[in-house]
């Protein structure tokens, strides 16, 4: 059947969200579509705002630490590890080696534990509930291991200016040591499950294309621009910290759709199993704290600190003006540029495509509205 | 334009590959399941407790408030510095002081605990050691009123009603 001999068809504007469960959030996306295919796609953000900005001006330097948990909640240790990043060159203060391995640690715990969230949101959205229910079971161990270290399981505030709230409880290394022993084992389990499945590969295949010179003028960073077939990681373009002793890849897919960005996240998985294994081997003794006044006030200036989340670069801008208070913080969010590239990857898209290329960017609107 | 990877044509030969591996794929998803259904089990059914497994949070859990008593006086550790009220970053913390030099102490102490965010910062401000946290985390109520913490409450004089 040619397109001629079909029957004129017209567009329609439909609503998807903001309480689609699949939005993972308060997500609302205007849909111009054409029977099933869609037409345009308009994002609609803003619904969990927060002044997560804002906020920081009328809070002294320690004061807007545990909101920098409360704003990629899923990447908790991640953001205070680029506050105080940008804190602490604001300062001109260097953590010491131990405190610099503990901290990497902590964000390669929680990419992991981030990604194994994407990936059970992910199979729940395109219909395959039981990883979720594994992955949250291996997200669970991971959270364990926070509880022990910081006392909290989701929004720790662990990180100090200057060091960490407390060092690593005695038992720590083992547990870690014993979960990185199986989890490798349990991504290939996924893999069997979910990565491998010729439904789900259906689903994820060929769809949602994104080119890399769309993915470069949208700033789309991590995964995602990864997927494309850019080698761009924080962790290597802008090492920081301990990363250029360790040794790990940088996993890149050129195929550009929805297939590849969920490969670079499975095998970052891998990598981050990888990391950890030489931290907990070359993890050294000694102080975690450097000595910081009890009253933080910054030379007036600017600073800007990336750091490489889940979701891609999470920068830190930050300005002073010489009192407790920061005159303005900025958080350059992952997920807002991301988001930017979605209308561009659902053109000509099915409607039924439209949740697994959300999915496959792997968003958290607490991120994308601040 | 390239469009990276293309779907399969929908051509017969196909559709039949696509169903075959469809069904295999699905007696290998299963056999996952069929392994971890053999697994040992990581839920517990929360309310009911099973006294075998009977889970209690890490030591060190942000919980609950309390203020110290000092065993040796039998008085609250507390000095009424406010340093503790000054440094939250939710101001959910007021005490007010009596008296004065090693005389002062509070008479009144509220921590709201629908606005706190367990952050732990009056904890570690604290010149005496006086406030912490418990690994109490069942504190939700019917009523927000409830959940404003007096100075009996913080002494940990009362008990908690169940349910």
């Amino acid at each position: 059947m040619t397109t001629e001999t079909r029957t004129r068809t017209e567009e329609l504007t439909i609503n998807m969200g903001p309480q689609h469960p699949s939005t993972h959030g308060v997500l609302r996306l205007v849909l111009t579509v054409d029977g099933e295919r869609v037409v345009e796609v308009v994002p609609h953000i803003g619904y969990l705002h927060s002044s997560m900005e804002k906020i920081a001006e009328h809070l002294t330097y320690q004061q807007y630490l545990p909101y920098a948990d409360r704003y990629d909640y899923l990447n908790a240790m991640g953001n205070e590890l680029a506050y105080v990043m940008a804190v602490e060159k604001l300062l001109g203060i260097q953590p010491t080696p131990r405190c610099q391995y503990i901290r990497v640690m902590m964000a390669e715990m929680n990419r992991i534990a981030s990604h194994l969230v994407y990936f059970g949101t992910l199979g729940n959205d395109v219909g395959a509930i039981s990883v979720f229910l594994y992955c949250f079971r291996e997200r669970e161990a991971l959270l364990d291991l926070f509880e022990a270290v910081s006392g909290q399981r989701m929004l720790y505030h662990y990180f100090r200016i200057g060091g960490l709230r407390n060092d690593l409880p005695d038992d720590f290394c083992d547990g870690l040591a014993q979960f990185l022993d199986y989890f490798p084992s349990r991504i290939d389990e996924y893999d069997r499950l979910l990565t491998k499945n010729r439904i789900f590969r259906s689903r994820m295949e060929g769809v949602g294309y994104l080119s890399p010179e769309d993915a470069l003028s949208f700033g789309v960073t991590g995964p995602c621009v990864r997927g494309s077939g850019v080698d761009y990681d924080i962790r290597r373009a802008d090492a920081y910290y301990i990363y250029p002793q360790l040794e790990f890849d940088v996993p890149v897919f050129a195929e550009g759709d929805a297939m590849a960005r969920h490969l670079v996240r499975q095998e970052e998985m891998r990598q981050s199993v990888r990391i950890l294994q030489q931290c907990v081997e070359k993890l050294p003794r000694g102080e975690v704290n450097v000595k910081v006044p009890r009253r933080i006030k910054p030379d007036p200036g600017e600073t800007y600190a990336r750091v490489e989340s889940p979701r891609g670069e999470l920068g830190c801008y930050l300005i002073s003006d010489g009192t407790e208070k920061p005159y303005r913080l900025h958080w350059r969010a992952p997920s807002f540029h991301n988001m930017q590239a979605y209308p561009v990857m659902c053109k000509d898209a099915w409607i039924a495509d439209m949740v697994a290329i959300l999915g496959s960017i792997d968003i958290v609107l607490a991120d994308i509205d601040r | 334009m390239t469009r990276g990877r293309q779907r399969l044509e929908p051509t017969f030969a196909n559709l039949l590959l696509i169903v075959l591996e469809g069904a295999w794929s699905i007696v290998v998803g299963l056999s996952v399941t069929f392994i971890n259904f053999w697994r040992k089990k990581v839920t517990d059914r929360y309310p009911h407790r099973d006294p075998n497994r009977n889970w209690q949070p890490r030591p060190g859990y942000r919980g609950d408030f309390a203020l110290i008593t000092d065993k040796e006086t039998g008085k609250l550790r507390c000095i009424a510095c406010q340093q503790c009220q000054k440094i939250c970053p939710d101001q959910c913390i007021l005490v007010v002081p009596e008296g004065k030099g090693k005389e002062r102490h509070p008479t009144e102490f509220y921590i709201d605990a629908g606005l706190c965010m367990y952050c732990w910062l009056c904890v570690e401000v604290c010149p005496a050691d006086a406030i912490t946290m418990t690994p109490d985390y069942e504190t939700a109520t019917d009523n927000p009123r409830k959940l404003i913490r007096d100075l009996d409450y913080l002494r940990g004089g009362v008990v908690k009603a169940s349910g």
